[in-house]
């Protein structure tokens, strides 16, 4: 393996948290195309890295989140129980897989990515708006009636109740995020909040508080099993880390004085550029 | 929906430990990190350097791993809370719930320390 630079490390991760924060997505889906294109990591370690990062990312957000009362955290458990094995099984899926399939499955999700950032804005993150989509939902099921809950909203300054639908499509597609969570380093945010909120009839707000808490044990399982194949590099991950923390402390902070429709466009714009570069490198142009 | 107050206060409980574990777990670990990195920095002295550890680097590397060994326990360290949470409040379906996601974390854990 090349030698790395501390410096480039730490700013990867600022970088990664900075931007990740700020957009709404986790910071693995930059940090991992910028540790193989720019750092010439291979892949696994990258991926690996990226989970560790994600893990300490995700605590942060977990903690101010709980704090603040928006996550269901019965919800989160309850979905945990499907990510979590996913996360095992991607472990190992990654584990046996070419470089390349792992290099061309993350181009992919780069793309969709994008796509969500480019048109559907509100799918990722949405602080501005009040939350449209309360669910009626009849079922009076031991469950259902559990997970049901409210919390209480700065913007609207009201108490906004709901309840959660669909609960074997959201374990269904929480399995999924999980395994793609694990192959590919990155928190599954992007496959869980749309499904929570758009599926499942949680608010926004809500689906990505959840959203964090559950990342915070997949992306764990997840690292465990990298750390079982001697991917996990201490070196690596201690600036990367500590740079994905600060960066999202600042992102959050920026967030909150900066309308960010513009800049989600062009970073959507930035990783088609980096999905390209990924298959490029798969095909040795690059 | 009608939530009642006895509802009201083992979710505030619920998120008070989550929040508390959460946020002692973050800073204990990040503390670690950050002083295996300055360790690392000073013996290094800033240049670049090779992932696999050297001799004269094992210091850093044990105070960084341990640090990176109590982050990835904190999620799961949450869950044992909420089953205890869970188990006060007489809880069966979350604690249930919450067994399942324990014993998947601990299968990925025992594989990690094999």
């Amino acid at each position: 393996m090349n030698e790395v630079n501390l410096w480039a490390l730490g700013g990867v991760g600022l970088v990664a948290g900075l931007l990740g924060s700020m957009l709404g997505v986790g910071g693995g889906i930059l940090i991992v195309p910028i540790l193989t294109l720019a750092l010439h990591l291979p892949i696994k370690v990258a991926i690996a890295s990226s989970l560790v990062a994600i893990v300490a990312n995700s605590c942060t957000a977990a903690g101010m989140y709980t704090k603040a009362r928006v996550t269901n955290i019965r919800l989160g458990l309850l979905l945990e129980t499907t990510t979590t094995p996913g996360a095992i099984i991607g472990g190992f899926i990654a584990a046996v897989i070419a470089p390349s399939i792992l290099s061309a499955l993350f181009g992919l999700v780069l793309i969709y990515a994008a796509y969500i950032m480019i048109t559907r804005q509100h799918l990722m993150y949405d602080d501005t708006q009040p939350d449209s989509h309360i669910v009626q939902n009849n079922s009076t099921d031991n469950l259902s009636t559990s997970l049901a809950s409210s919390y209480y909203d700065r913007n609207l300054d009201r108490v906004i109740t709901y309840k959660v639908t669909r609960i074997p499509v959201g374990l269904g597609t929480s399995f999924f995020a999980g395994i793609l969570s694990s192959l590919l380093g990155v928190g599954g945010g992007i496959v869980n909040v749309p499904v929570m909120h758009l599926v499942m009839g949680v608010p926004m707000k809500v689906a990505i508080a959840t959203s964090a808490f559950i990342i915070t044990i997949t992306a764990t399982a997840g690292a465990l099993i990298y750390y079982y194949y001697g991917h996990i590099y201490p070196f690596i991950i201690a600036p990367l880390t500590i740079g994905v923390v600060i960066g999202s402390r600042i992102g959050v902070e920026l967030t909150q004085r900066a309308g960010g429709i513009v800049l989600r466009r062009i970073f959507g714009a930035l990783l088609i550029i980096v999905a390209a570069m990924m298959f490029f490198k798969i095909a040795d142009i690059i | 929906m009608k939530i009642t107050g006895h509802d009201n206060l083992k979710e505030s409980r619920l998120n008070k430990w989550s929040s508390l574990t959460f946020r002692l777990g973050i800073a204990v670990s990040l503390a670690l990190i950050v002083i295996g990195f300055i360790t690392l920095f000073i013996i290094s002295g800033g240049k670049d350097i090779q992932p696999l550890v050297r001799l004269d680097q094992i210091p850093a590397a044990i105070v960084i791993s341990i640090g990176i060994l109590i982050l990835l326990l904190t999620p799961i360290i949450q869950v044992m809370a909420a089953i205890v949470l869970f188990s006060i409040a007489r809880d069966r379906l979350f604690i249930g719930i919450s067994a399942a996601v324990l014993c998947f974390a601990a299968i990925s854990l025992a594989l990690a320390l094999i």
